[in-house]
C-alpha cells in the first residue's frame, strides 16, 4: 500500500514537467484570447453600469438581471419620490462629490431619477433624508452588481 | 407655507423596504442555488432588521 501512495505521489510531480512543452506552443493565442475576454468582461461592466441588469443579462442571467433592474429601479423611484438629494457635479464639498459619484452609479437610472424629481430635493423632512440615502443606495448597488458581472465574465465563479 | 412630500414612509417602513430590497440583491448576487438563496434572502432580511433596531436602541440615550 505505501508503495502505491508513493507512486501516486510520484506521477502527480512529473505530470507538470511532461505537460511543460504542450502549454508552451499556444501562448500566443491563449494571449489573444485573454484579451478578448477582459474587453468583453469591461463592456459587460460598461453595460450592466449604464443600464441595471443589463451586464447580467448579455450573459443570460436573467433571475440575477431582473433583480438587479428592479432593486435599483425600486431604490432610485423611491428615493426620487420621497424628494431625497440627488448630487451634481458641483458640489461644495468632498460629501458632495462622494454622493455624486455613489447617484452616479446607478447610471441611465440616475437621469430618470433626475426627471422624476422635477420638485428638487427636499431634506427638511425625514422622508426627504431617507430619500438621499435611498439614492446612494441604489447607485452603490448597481456598481456592486456591474463588478458581479464582470467577475462572471471573466470566468470567475459568481 | 411648505409643500408636503409627495410620498410619504414612515421611519420604519421605509428601514423594512431598504433591508427587503437589499437583501434581495444580495440574495441574488451572492448565492446560486434557489434554496440557498432564500435561506441568504431571509438571514441578511433579519441581520439587517436585529442590527438597525439594536442601532436604534443604542442611539437612544442621546437622542434627548
Amino acid at each position: 500500500m505505501p508503495q502505491n501512495d508513493e507512486m501516486n505521489v510520484e506521477k502527480n510531480e512529473t505530470a507538470p514537467q511532461q505537460q511543460a512543452p504542450a502549454n508552451l506552443e499556444p501562448a500566443e493565442p491563449a494571449a489573444r484570447q485573454n484579451g478578448s475576454t477582459e474587453n468583453k468582461a469591461l463592456g459587460v461592466a460598461i453595460a450592466g453600469w449604464l443600464l441595471p441588469g443589463l451586464g447580467h443579462a448579455l450573459q443570460r442571467m436573467w433571475g440575477r438581471a431582473l433583480v438587479v433592474f428592479v432593486c435599483v429601479g425600486v431604490l432610485m423611484l423611491t428615493g426620487a419620490a420621497m424628494r431625497g438629494n440627488l448630487f451634481t457635479s458641483n458640489g461644495n464639498d468632498a460629501f458632495d462629490t462622494l454622493g455624486y459619484v455613489a447617484d452616479l452609479g446607478a447610471g441611465s437610472f440616475y437621469f430618470l431619477a433626475r426627471a422624476v424629481e422635477r420638485g428638487g430635493a427636499d431634506v427638511s423632512h425625514a422622508g426627504g433624508d431617507y430619500g438621499t440615502r435611498f439614492l446612494a443606495t441604489a447607485g452603490v448597488l448597481n456598481l456592486l452588481a456591474a463588478l458581479h458581472a464582470y467577475e462572471a465574465a471573466r470566468g470567475r465563479k459568481a | 407655507m411648505s409643500v408636503a412630500s409627495p410620498f410619504t414612509m414612515t421611519h420604519i417602513e421605509a428601514f423594512l423596504l431598504f433591508a427587503a430590497v437589499i437583501s434581495v440583491a444580495f440574495g441574488f448576487l451572492g448565492r446560486r442555488q434557489p434554496k440557498d438563496r432564500v435561506k441568504y434572502i431571509l438571514w441578511t432580511f433579519f441581520l439587517f432588521v436585529v442590527v438597525g433596531i439594536g442601532i436604534g436602541w443604542a442611539m437612544y440615550p442621546f437622542s434627548r
